[in-house]
């Protein structure tokens, strides 16, 4: 608990937190809200017969990733760049509990930005498609809640990703790097890889199972739930490879 | 046997690097109430022996034990060691304040330790600035004050007098010396023996990683210098003369045309033979070579042994 408290400290008390915490609510909302404008033309001429508007509400979220990420990789990156970590290590040299007690204080941070975030982007995407007469999110529909819990979700985990990588890149451009790749690059050019193995990149790639998490109609083979688990478990085996690293490399 | 709760143990401590090896089967143990100097020159071993004591960098084979124990093993390692091994490692944005505060709860340490500390390194009145602000000197106060936070019995410092003014100095002298005489364990780095004569009590000195020495610093003084009488006279030969009669060897100084060193002697029986043999001297005085120059010295001819 005291550790927790001061890692506590230790995330309040710089303003770079701050910053990318509100810059990934703007952002979410803002991006969100665009790729809504852009399309509202086509919409109205031809409304597509799996038009989602939950999962539209969502799209900024592919921008927000890299904001929350980062937020996770500094509490390491930080620390790495200024040398701060010999003074963490020497206090609590126990460095699994370092690191999960990072992990948590992050997830929290997290938590809170991605409940915003997501409050946000739905708030104004669905006036934004209510405004200029196109189908609305039912609120009372079950799958319109999952999908906003799994959005929160992917953020959180996104978050805890980011510590991982920073642990493992300890260098912010690092981090971001593989961020952007994973994140971005990967999800958007895998559909178009040849055959079988553009279907399961653009099926299976932890981050695009998990972006299709928070739509509500099918996209693929996949359910909702199950590429959510996918980024679930992706995340955790990178958190453990982060650890390992942390445990063995010499500060 | 029983390990002293408070000291440092360095067992056959190695640390081998792909290509080079910084710690070379170095043993010593640093004991409580006395102020330990660890004097190496740049490179010479010293950051990665105090990182290996710290468990920040882990033995190639060895041990580097505080009280017997790792680190890992203690509950609050920072009540019992505190350390400041790079004084610029604290976040540049976050104020001096907020950092104590991360550290001392850490600990489990009562926030009021955080004023009480800010002002025992005299930064009271910078403590709600960001430490990216701080002069070097600043910061080196702000480094001793987070090892010291948590009041602990064996303290370690890398280098604390780099980027120090001369009041500063004095000031980290006359701190490391207290913290001594209050019976805690203290060990410090520095790559310049003008900094060890005046603060240690007991030296360390290692080079390419292999202990050269490990004694009280009066024992170091007596072991590795030697006490001459200078002596200057308008008529060097003379005296020389005069000397050798005496049974005694005169060096001429080959800098000084009227200047000799002479060995195993005191001031006073120079003078007497001068007396005697009717020459006059302008200067009669006991010199001995500066532990800057011993230190050169060892470095420099283990540097062609190895």
């Amino acid at each position: 608990m005291d550790l927790l408290a001061s890692e506590w400290i230790k995330i309040r008390s710089i303003r770079t937190t701050w910053i990318l915490a509100l810059g990934t609510v703007v952002v979410t909302a803002m991006v969100s809200l665009l790729g809504i404008s852009g399309l509202m033309a086509d919409w109205h001429a031809h409304l597509p017969a799996d038009f989602d508007p939950t999962g539209s509400s969502f799209k900024g979220i592919l921008v927000g990733q890299i904001l929350i990420a980062t937020l996770g990789a500094q509490t390491f990156t930080s620390e790495y760049a200024s040398g701060q970590i010999i003074t963490s290590l020497t206090i609590a040299p126990r460095r699994a509990v370092l690191m999960a007690t990072k992990v948590a204080v992050t997830a929290l941070v997290a938590l809170a930005t991605a409940v915003l975030a997501v409050a946000c982007s739905f708030v104004v995407s669905q006036a934004t498609l209510a405004a200029a007469g196109l189908p609305t999110a039912d609120l009372g529909d079950a799958s319109t809640i999952r999908a906003m819990l799994c959005a929160v979700g992917y953020l959180v985990l996104t978050a805890v990703l980011g510590v991982a990588l920073g642990v493992i890149t300890r260098s912010s451009s690092g981090a971001l790097a593989v961020v952007v790749t994973v994140g971005l690059l990967v999800p958007a050019l895998a559909p178009g890889l040849p055959g079988v193995v553009g279907d399961i990149a653009g099926t299976y790639w932890p981050t695009t199972a998990g972006q299709a998490s928070y739509t509500t109609v099918d996209a693929g083979p996949l359910t909702a739930l199950a590429g959510f688990a996918v980024m679930g478990v992706f995340t955790l085996w990178t958190t453990l490879a982060a650890q390992l690293t942390l445990r063995t490399r010499d500060a | 046997m029983p390990q002293n709760p408070s000291s440092l143990q360095a067992h056959s401590l190695v640390k081998r690097y792909r290509h080079l090896t910084a710690v070379n089967d170095l043993s010593f143990e640093v004991r409580p109430g006395v102020v330990t100097g660890f004097l190496g020159p740049n490179g010479a071993g010293k950051s990665t022996t105090l990182r290996m004591f710290l468990g920040l960098d882990r033995p190639t084979s060895g041990a580097a034990t505080v009280g017997g124990l790792r680190l890992a093993e203690m509950p609050h390692p920072m009540r019992i060691v505190g350390a400041m091994l790079d004084a610029r490692a604290v976040h540049p944005r976050r104020t001096a304040a907020d950092h104590l505060a991360a550290v001392a709860r850490a600990g489990a340490v009562p926030r009021s330790r955080v004023a009480q500390t800010l002002g025992l390194v005299g930064l009271d009145d910078s403590a709600n600035r960001p430490a990216g602000d701080f002069s070097l000197g600043m910061k080196q106060r702000l480094g001793i004050a987070t090892a010291l936070i948590g009041d602990p019995g064996i303290v370690i410092f890398d280098e604390p007098l780099n980027g120090l003014d001369p009041e500063g100095i004095r000031w980290a002298r006359s701190l490391m010396r207290g913290l001594a005489a209050e019976g805690r364990t203290v060990l410090f780095s520095s790559h310049l023996m003008g900094e060890m004569e005046l603060t240690a009590d007991h030296l360390v000195v290692i080079h390419h990683g292999r202990l050269l020495a490990d004694q009280p610093l009066s024992a170091f003084i007596a072991d590795h210098t030697t006490e001459r009488v200078r002596a200057r006279t308008p008529d060097r030969r003379g005296l020389i003369t005069a000397l050798d009669r005496a049974g005694l060897e005169a060096v001429p100084d080959t800098a000084s045309p009227d200047r000799l060193d002479v060995a195993g002697v005191t001031t006073d029986h120079v003078g007497r033979i001068a007396a005697v043999a009717g020459i006059e001297l302008s200067e009669l005085s006991s010199v001995r070579e500066s532990l800057e120059d011993v230190f050169l010295t060892m470095t420099s001819t283990q540097k062609k042994a190895a």
